[in-house]
């Protein structure tokens, strides 16, 4: 086998060793050494990205056909408007997007008109959120928190549907204030202060101390109930399912309590699966956690939207605190063999025979005391 | 202040300032007392060419005192590659070289100015610097890469493991629910053999190749872009006539079923000269 130097195939070796490697000067007359921070960071990053491009096989005309694609698609362009449709205010914003357990602000640009709000990116010329003005049954102004930790005000779109939308713009006063002049132009009535429950107040009121939230939304739980004639039977019923760093609990809508409440801990298993959920309801998806209890193994059973990201999002939760600490493992920094990170750190890496500064330090120190 | 004696695009303002010629980029340390010229083909074209102290000598281009920074990739390959075929040239010319990593730049400072700062630098390091030549001498790196298809060891491994060929078959029978569970015990199990299996194909391959090199040096596996899987990175320094040895050692582990490897070099030593 002859070794190939093939300067296309090889840059990436060629990078890996003049990125990294070579004779090192340690001395305050250096400007620059690749790997000391501030200095080198724009040029590694850049490196990095490119390594990745070429590690993942990533082809010139493929790139060129990407940024054509992208300078095509980032034109930007406004929101299009039926005809004779005026717009008031065009306001920059954001609003709670939640679909299932995934929420995230979204931005782009409010548009009021004479019909309808909107949220619009204009680079994607995607609609991100609209509401006719209709559809709006009442306004209010609530305090949030943004995920820097800023308090700040939402403006709160109660629907017809009964959805509440949550907006925040630069100004979300002015913006409340166009939705209203254009609803009174309209002949419309609202409610000032409508009375309802934000899914994350509720959520923010079950956490207890150092309890972190990580997944909430909508969700059918099967129930053991009594029903006339004390014959318990199990039935759907809605409510809204949260999984916590601690916990995976159901909120009963219809009691306004906590109705079922389980440890992570002691899940054992969760599944997706479809079948018939009553008589009316065939074939439906359903999520079923089991579950460890001194009774032995349990099975709660959960339907609603977005199934799969629940699973997905429980078992990712689990699989990282149910690790006890100190048994995780990561990779020897020398030769990426996996280990238990305490191992790693106190005895070193049994195959490439790494060891820790701290136990070469160690180490250093018993021989020279020996 | 020896700035005067260079071709240069832009010449130096009075002094030797930051952004003018206020330092010099080196590419290595060649074994060489000689005082020469290697021509415009340094980063941005500029001239190269040797700063001597006894029998050892810097290669340098002059520069700015400022790292070089883009982030524009093409710009920095390019750069890189640069740096290398400067490498390579000394390589050839001089036998042994030390090379330097991207972006080391020395800086005047004080009443010294970069030339000089080389020279100093040359002089305080010359012990180590001698040591690190001697070590390197006639040898040359290579690279040792060693993947193999997970999907072909898999196979066999279910082929002959007892345990996970009796849980292939259980979960045939099982109702939905529990085959679920368990296939998660059979992808365990399997992830557990596989380890244990890579674990013992990296001990042979490395008693296998330590046979035919001066030094090696373990290095973290990549991800491909591929479906193989990197099980083995290696840098190996190998004596001169020594890689054809290597080469039908790696020859035959090409050729095991499932595995592969890539042979790169002659690099300059950039593995073995670091601390």
């Amino acid at each position: 086998m002859e070794p190939t130097r093939d300067s296309h195939a090889t840059l990436v070796d060629l990078l890996d060793r003049i990125l990294d490697k070579g004779l090192v000067l340690y001395a305050d007359i250096i400007v620059s050494v690749a790997g000391i921070p501030l200095i080198g960071v724009n040029l590694r990053a850049a490196l990095a990205g490119m390594e990745t491009m070429l590690k993942y096989g990533v082809m010139q005309d493929w790139d060129e056909r990407i940024r054509a694609w992208e300078r095509e698609n980032r034109k930007e362009r406004e929101l299009p408007l039926a005809s004779g449709e005026q717009v008031v205010l065009k306001m920059l914003g954001s609003y709670l997007y939640s679909q299932g357990i995934y929420t995230s602000w979204r931005q782009g640009y409010f548009y009021v008109t004479d019909r309808r709000i909107a949220l619009y990116l204009l680079t994607f010329g995607e609609v991100l959120f609209q509401a006719s003005l209709q559809s709006i049954k009442g306004l209010a102004m609530r305090g949030g928190k943004h995920l820097s930790g800023a308090e700040r005000e939402h403006l709160c779109l109660l629907l017809e549907s009964g959805e509440v939308a949550r907006l925040h713009a630069s100004d979300s006063r002015q913006l409340r204030q166009a939705i209203e002049r254009g609803m009174a132009a309209l002949g419309l009535t609202w409610e000032e202060m409508p009375a309802f429950a934000m899914y994350d107040e509720k959520a923010a009121k079950l956490l207890t101390d150092g309890e972190e939230l990580a997944c909430a939304g909508k969700m059918w739980h099967l129930m053991a109930l009594p029903t006339p004639g004390s014959v318990i039977t199990d039935t759907w019923q809605s409510g809204h399912l949260y999984i916590t760093n601690r916990r995976l609990c159901w909120w009963y809508d219809f009691e306004g309590k906590l109705a079922f409440e389980i440890p992570l801990e002691t899940v054992a298993a969760s599944t997706v699966g479809i079948r018939d959920v009553s008589s009316t309801l065939r074939q439906k998806r359903v999520f079923d956690v089991i579950y460890e209890t001194e009774a032995g193994k349990k099975v709660a059973s959960f339907s609603g939207d977005g199934l799969a990201e629940w699973e997905e999002a429980l078992n990712r939760i689990i699989a990282r605190q149910g690790t006890p600490l100190g048994e995780e493992t990561d990779t020897c920094p020398q030769c990426g063999q996996e280990a238990p990170v305490n191992e790693l750190l106190h005895k070193g890496c049994d195959r490439c025979g790494w060891v820790s500064p701290s136990v070469k330090k160690e180490m250093l120190r018993a021989t020279a005391a020996g | 202040m020896q700035h005067g004696d260079n071709i240069r695009v832009a010449p130096p303002s009075e002094g030797e300032t930051a952004t003018k010629a206020g330092g010099r980029y080196l590419y290595c340390i060649a074994d060489s007392g000689e005082k020469a010229r290697l021509g415009p083909v340094g980063i941005d074209g500029q001239e190269v060419y040797t700063v001597p102290y006894k029998d050892v000598c810097a290669v340098v281009h002059d520069c700015p005192a400022e790292p070089y920074q883009s982030t524009d990739a093409e710009v920095v390959k390019g750069w890189v590659i640069v740096h290398q075929r400067v490498v390579d040239k000394a390589w050839e010319k001089w036998g042994t070289v030390l090379p330097l990593g991207f972006d080391t730049i020395i800086r005047g400072q004080g009443g010294s100015g970069p030339q000089q700062n080389v020279e100093n630098w040359l002089a305080a390091d010359y012990q180590t610097i001698k040591r690190k030549m001697e070590a390197v001498r006639g040898k040359a790196e290579y690279g040792v890469q060693v993947f193999w298809e997970p999907q072909v060891i898999a196979r066999r491994i279910a082929e002959t493991n007892a345990e996970i060929g009796r849980l292939e078959e259980e979960i045939k029978s099982k109702p939905r629910g529990l085959a679920y569970m368990y296939r998660q015990k059979l992808e365990n199990a399997l992830k557990r053999e596989m380890e244990a299996k890579a674990d013992e194909c990296f001990r042979d391959f490395f008693s296998r190749i330590k046979k035919h090199v001066c030094d090696l040096r373990v290095e973290k596996t990549k991800k491909t872009d591929d479906d193989r899987q990197m099980i083995m990175n290696l840098s190996c320094l190998v004596d001169g006539d020594k890689s054809t040895h290597l080469g039908e050692e790696l020859e035959a582990i090409d050729k095991m079923e499932g595995f592969s490897v890539r042979f790169t070099g002659p690099w300059p030593p950039y593995s073995f000269v670091g601390a």
